[in-house]
């Protein structure tokens, strides 16, 4: 059941992402694996080890969100530094830095632009089989309660969503994703997620994926789920055949 | 899973959802298109708010959205919940206390542009983006139905209005003719988005209507950048249309240059135009005829009609018979006109010479942005008035020598807009004449509609940024509230358990205005968290 995880609107207003380059690294698994295997080494102490952003280095992933970058600027701050930063000049050789960029390009874009390993249809059948549908929608098929995932490969890096699945309270401090229940002073109950809470109202999208807008006056008690309502064990339900194809299939749901 | 798909499908067909019907009834609690009404009415029954007691309106929340800056959005509200939008993206509100329920935004569009609102059936809420993509979300969850492109911005058209829902049908329309495209009305399948019908604006070579062009005919214009209105018995659409292009050169295209500038009446099964009249034949002060088509059946002449009401960017204000397309009358909506006479007994204006830009400037009144504009008018039934935002402007009118490049950014020169004053003015649908004005104090620089309700009230924006309520009988000032910036798209009623709402957009964000109710302490309830 439930959250794979909010859907953050990927990327700019500036609409551009990193895949400008024809570097033959851009989008290599072996580049992309060297890169990362550079990046937790020389880049992972200040920009942490996912990009996520440390004490001394931004956020490389939600950065590109809002000022894409070409790789090639990428590869040139690499090289040079930033100057009035601390992020420092290297000495790496051509390749490795777009071993790097290519990593830092893969972290960032959209999944389905990239080239994603797995099978989708297999990956279709998986998200049957698991029930994905029975909370999350995907083109007008399928429930209410979850993000819906019309367009998640067209809005989220690929590792954003394999994070989502494996982990999916991660995400849960982005709006709309808490799982409720209510109690009314009237004795209704309801449950579901909480689209928007506030202490005086509450925005609860329920399994049947209808809306109740409430007073938190009219509210007796309330539950609040501190992990997900997705289950947290699909890393131990599925196969690693069957999480990649799920991810191709994922990876393969855009709107454009 | 099977049983799950079943109970949801049991479920779907229990709720409530938006019918056709209700949005030919008219705003009845909700506010279901953009409009009001199918007529263009912007009027609402709710009788809480009344011109006895809006001087006890309050602020009861503000949204503002995300990355706003100028919206021109008109809220919908359905079932409580509110729905605005803003370029390539759109948020469900709870319309009782303004917070935000869902957003959806497609980052990947590839242009930026204003957007002037969404429309509703069924389920769905639609939206264009402004590369042209009809998008239905599932309005309880913000999720895509489906998402498909309708035009092609690689030739100038862009998408700003607000979609029209009639029946099966979402009507859209296209935006860019001042850069240079070619215009048309579409109507899009409401269940998965594929095209039912197209009608251009601006005749194809060869063509009937190709000989009042010039070379320039394929990038001629005609846009159709606002919703239009809908007669459900005549099964009539009436659509406006823009300038032609380029705008202020008009030797390159020399006659009338249909359809532009032109209300247009389409059938809503064929799109085949049933008639078409043209406001400002050759127009090269970029008067498009983007101005709320108003239906209503009053008397003409003592005579029993059906009309279209149609206060013009020109200066004009025009009642046409909405059957056949017969022009009925005309006259001054401001002042200061001094391109035309007036009108002649055809519709035609008698155009007073040396009154087109010219390299060195011409001064000409109205100005650039037209004695009105596309800001939503009001008909309220109570007092049998009509209230338009007017302006009294002139501007200097340029025109450049260089040779038209299409989707450059070209328009052929350019015009001032200097000084000029906003006023409300009250017109009788009858004889034309003003009955009441509230003239205000600003730059000239707002684009706010009106909103009228049978409690007697007109509700719009100042030119100073203020949300005005007017006593719709006189155009007495009842109320005020100063938003902080101006606003630049048209107010909207609604209620919600009993409790009714005037909203509206200002540059940035969504205000929502109520009669005054002593505050009510809230008591948290137990809250327990679980892991």
């Amino acid at each position: 059941m439930a959250a794979l995880a909010v859907v953050l609107p990927l990327a700019a207003q500036h609409g551009r992402y990193l895949n400008e380059s024809r570097n033959p690294a851009i989008g290599k698994p072996e580049a992309i694996a060297a890169g990362a295997k550079l990046f937790s080494g020389s880049c992972g102490g200040c920009h942490g080890p996912d990009g996520g952003g440390g004490a001394r280095g931004p956020n490389l992933v939600q950065r590109a969100l809002w000022h894409p970058l070409a790789d090639e600027a990428i590869f040139q701050a690499i090289r040079k530094g930033i100057p009035g930063t601390d992020m420092p000049p290297t000495a790496l050789e051509d390749e490795q830095t777009w071993n790097l960029v290519a990593f830092i390009h893969n972290l960032t874009g959209p999944a389905s632009e990239q080239k994603v390993p797995g099978d989708a249809a297999a990956g279709k059948q998986v998200y049957a089989s698991a029930g994905c549908g029975g909370c999350h929608a995907i083109r007008g098929e399928g429930g209410r309660l979850a993000p819906d995932l019309s367009n998640i490969g067209g809005s989220r890096p690929l590792a954003s969503i394999r994070e989502s699945i494996l982990e999916p309270s991660k995400d849960l401090f982005y709006l709309g994703n808490e799982g409720v229940s209510v109690t009314l002073k009237d004795g209704r109950k309801l449950e579901g997620v909480a689209k928007n809470r506030s202490n005086y109202s509450l925005q609860l999208i329920d399994r049947k994926g209808d809306l109740h807008l409430l007073r938190m006056n009219d509210v007796k008690e309330m539950t609040v789920r501190a992990n997900s309502m997705m289950p947290g064990d699909y890393g131990k339900r599925l196969t690693k055949e069957q999480l990649r194809d799920l991810l191709a299939y994922l990876a393969g749901q855009t709107i454009r | 899973m099977r049983n799950c798909f079943l109970i949801f499908a049991c479920t779907a067909g229990l709720t409530a959802q938006v019918k056709y019907d209700a949005i030919v009834q008219g705003p009845r609690a909700d506010w279901l298109t953009y409009a009001g009404n199918y007529q263009g009415w912007r009027y609402s029954p709710l009788t809480q708010i009344t011109a006895q007691n809006a001087r006890m309106l309050t602020p009861q929340w503000v949204y503002h959205v995300p990355d706003a800056r100028g919206l021109r959005s008109s809220p919908l509200v359905y079932d409580g919940v509110l729905y605005i939008t803003n370029t390539n993206s759109i948020y469900a509100v709870d319309a009782r206390t303004g917070r935000q329920i869902w957003q959806w935004a497609d980052p990947r569009a590839k242009r930026q542009g204003v957007n002037r609102g969404s429309a509703i059936l069924g389920n769905r809420v639609y939206l264009t983006t402004a590369d042209n993509y009809l998008v239905a979300l599932d309005r309880r969850s913000g999720g895509v139905v489906f998402s498909k492109k309708f035009a092609d911005e690689g030739k100038g058209t862009t998408s700003t209005s607000a979609p029209l829902i009639v029946k099966d049908k979402v009507i859209v329309g296209s935006a860019g003719g001042d850069s240079g495209m070619r215009g048309f009305i579409a109507a899009l399948s409401a269940e998965d988005g594929r095209e039912l019908w197209r009608t251009y604006t601006v005749p194809a070579k060869g063509e009937p209507g190709a000989e009042s062009w010039g070379d320039l005919i394929e990038w001629g214009g005609g846009a159709a950048w606002l919703s239009g209105t809908y007669d459900p018995e005549l099964n009539s659409l009436f659509w406006t249309t823009g300038n032609p292009w380029p705008d202020f050169a008009g030797a390159t295209r020399k006659g009338d240059n249909l359809y532009t500038c032109s209300l247009l009446s389409l059938d809503l099964d064929t799109g085949k135009m049933k008639w078409h009249f043209q406001f400002t034949p050759h127009d090269t002060h970029d008067w498009d005829a983007q101005s709320w088509p108003v239906l209503l059946d009053t008397e003409i002449n003592g005579r029993p009609r059906k009309v279209v009401l149609h206060a013009n960017r020109n200066g004009f204000f025009y009642a046409l018979d909405r059957v056949t397309g017969e022009f009925l009358r005309a006259t001054k909506l401001i002042d200061n006109v001094t391109w035309a006479k007036g009108i002649d007994d055809k519709g035609r204006p008698m155009e007073i010479p040396g009154q087109d830009p010219t390299p060195e400037g011409n001064w000409v009144c109205p100005s650039v942005k037209g004695a009105t504009n596309w800001m939503g008018q009001s008909y309220s039934p109570l007092t049998g008035l009509l209230y338009v935002i007017t302006l009294e402007q002139c501007g200097r009118y340029n025109m450049s020598s260089q040779t038209p490049k299409p989707m450059s950014n070209f328009s052929g020169g350019g015009a001032t807009e200097e000084g000029g004053q906003v006023i409300v003015r009250a017109l009788d649908p009858k004889t034309g004449k003003r009955v009441w004005e509230y003239p205000m104090t600003g730059a000239g620089r707002m684009w706010t509609g009106t909103v009228s309700t049978a409690g007697g009230v007109l509700f719009t924006g100042d030119d100073d940024g203020h949300f005005v309520a007017l006593d719709a009988k006189s155009g007495k000032n009842l109320w005020h509230f100063n938003m902080g910036e101006l606003s630049t798209a048209s107010p909207i009623t609604y209620s919600v358990d009993g409790k009714q709402y005037v909203a509206i957009a200002s540059a940035t964000a969504v205000f929502a205005f109520g009669l005054f109710e002593p505050a009510e302490p809230v008591t948290t309830p137990a809250i327990t968290v679980v892991k």
